[in-house]
């Protein structure tokens, strides 16, 4: 049995709305353990303050924040499923039932670049990417709203064979000139090399992976973790009114390339928003987070 | 500085310029009273526009509070009632503020993020207070938002008409910017400018020491 656009679509609605309204599990852990280690009074409260925010936003079934910002799915589809239907078409009528449908009713975000029109529609509207899962019969769609306030500090620059020094001091400078902008406590995922639009993806990927995992290679693991460190010494702080917590977490990847080396930085806001779905080919639906 | 443990303190908006002026940087804020809110850029503009032109806005914003949040109402007995607001960021309004605040007498103005040198300028000449409130933290925040008392240029789409609200205790949001002069971004943003130079250095002995002793 095939999985149909029918199923398809429904998910990409149930994602969009699920991701509103619940922050994930790994980030609100990591926010109660920043708590802890968190010396700056009015950072601990503010800390207190989102964590109380983000439970009652899954308990009352309310927007974690009023920028519903834009739907992005990450599809995985494995080689062995069948596809019925129009499958790209499934995720632009999935996201326009959750805007028809969703209570309270989210605001106009989706901005033409040129006009700055604003309407719930638009080219390319919601942006999805595919990729494959060699032999598996099943497909996992991951959605990640981007709103305003962390998206707009993302910042890429192409290297010549650069030092590792070079791309760890322009990692911090993207930090700084995102300074107290991006609701922090954010998580921060680095793309570097593979080409101009690959490392953008790898940076943008890295931020969904789950906080507390490391890369399985040792050397990029010891880079997120010295950049981790050196992220919270800035002292910008939750909302960047001061303090030890303005990172949750830095993720980073690698790809190889041909000598120059494009480096991605990018941000997600202290909600975090991100949902997965797992759909077997039989067109049985699992949450994953 | 307020503490994790003290209580926040409760103002009702308006401000006057004297409260304005005895509030510092870091103090917690609960707010009462009104104000008027908006997330629009094209808002920012055609509230320019109108003043360069003498016009009056739809809504009287001299002495007032005003804010950059965006907000969602559902109507209920007569009355429109808030889903949610929340703060958006406010240095996408640094080349109109300066202008807002002098030519409008703001007491307070707000929203997330901070503003540029310009506006804290302007803050200080007028005697006018930042307040930044938790983004993300909406839920929590828009139960301080008891009802909306009227919009102005409903043109706009929602989020970007100017919407005067009734609040009843509003926040904490914290001083961020004082009538002072004193920027807790600016601050922070120079600490961290200042720190840079130990922090790539401790990069540099932390990627030494590693396992993998990555050279490069």
């Amino acid at each position: 049995m095939p999985i149909t656009y029918d199923v398809i679509r429904q998910a990409a609605c149930d994602l969009y709305g699920w991701s509103l309204k619940k922050v994930p599990d790994d980030t609100l852990d990591a926010l109660a353990a920043a708590r802890l280690t968190e010396t700056n009074p009015t950072s601990q409260r503010t800390l207190d303050f989102m964590q109380a925010a983000a439970r009652a936003a899954e308990s009352e079934d309310r927007h974690a924040c009023s920028d519903a910002g834009f739907p992005t799915y990450f599809v995985k589809i494995g080689t062995k499923l069948t596809l019925d239907g129009d499958i790209r078409r499934a995720f632009v009528d999935g996201f326009a039932e959750l805007v028809d449908t969703i209570q309270p009713p989210i605001l106009k975000f989706i901005t033409h670049p040129l006009t700055m029109e604003r309407s719930y529609k638009g080219k390319d509207m919601p942006i999805v990417s595919f990729d494959v899962i060699d032999g598996a019969d099943y497909m996992e769609i991951t959605c990640s709203p981007k709103a305003l306030g962390s998206g707009r500090w993302a910042d890429l620059k192409i290297f010549s064979y650069p030092k590792i020094a070079e791309i760890e001091a322009y990692f911090m400078e993207c930090v700084l000139a995102a300074g107290s902008q991006h609701c922090p406590p954010v998580i921060i995922g680095m793309g570097i090399g593979g080409s101009f639009d690959h490392a953008a993806k790898m940076a943008k990927q890295a931020t969904l992976r789950k906080i507390g995992s490391k890369h399985a290679d040792p050397m990029i693991a010891e880079m997120e973790e010295r950049l981790l460190v050196a992220v919270n010494k800035t002292g910008f702080g939750p909302m960047g009114t001061g303090g030890d917590t303005t990172a949750l977490a830095v993720h980073v990847d690698y790809a190889h390339g041909h000598g120059f080396v494009p480096v991605a930085v990018c941000f997600n806001c202290w909600i975090n928003r991100r949902t997965a779905v797992r759909i077997d080919n039989d067109g049985k639906v699992t949450r994953l987070e | 500085m307020n503490s994790a443990e003290t209580e926040p303190l409760r103002l009702t908006l308006p401000l006057s310029v004297d409260v304005a002026r005895s509030l510092k940087v870091g103090d917690m804020v609960l707010l009462d009273g009104e104000v008027t809110v908006t997330a629009g850029f094209v808002t920012h503009e055609r509230m320019i526009a109108a003043l360069a032109k003498g016009e009056p806005l739809p809504i009287d914003l001299r002495g007032q509070a005003f804010f950059h949040m965006g907000s969602n109402c559902r109507e209920e007995n007569g009355k429109w009632l808030p889903n949610y607001v929340n703060p958006t960021t406010s240095t996408r309004f640094n080349a109109f503020m300066p202008t807002l605040i002098r030519e409008l007498g703001l007491t307070s103005v707000g929203g997330k993020g901070g503003m540029g040198a310009e506006c804290v300028a302007a803050l200080k000449e007028m005697g006018c207070v930042y307040f930044s409130m938790p983004g993300g933290a909406s839920p929590l925040l828009s139960n301080g938002a008891e009802e909306r008392l009227e919009t102005g240029w409903d043109d706009l789409i929602e989020q970007f008409r100017l919407s005067r609200y009734r609040l009843n205790g509003f926040g904490p949001v914290t001083v961020a910017i004082d009538a002072h002069g004193n920027s807790l971004y600016e601050d922070l943003q120079q600490a961290a400018v200042s720190r840079l130079p130990d922090i790539l250095k401790e990069l540099e002995a932390t990627r030494l020491a590693s396992s993998t002793n990555s050279t490069r």
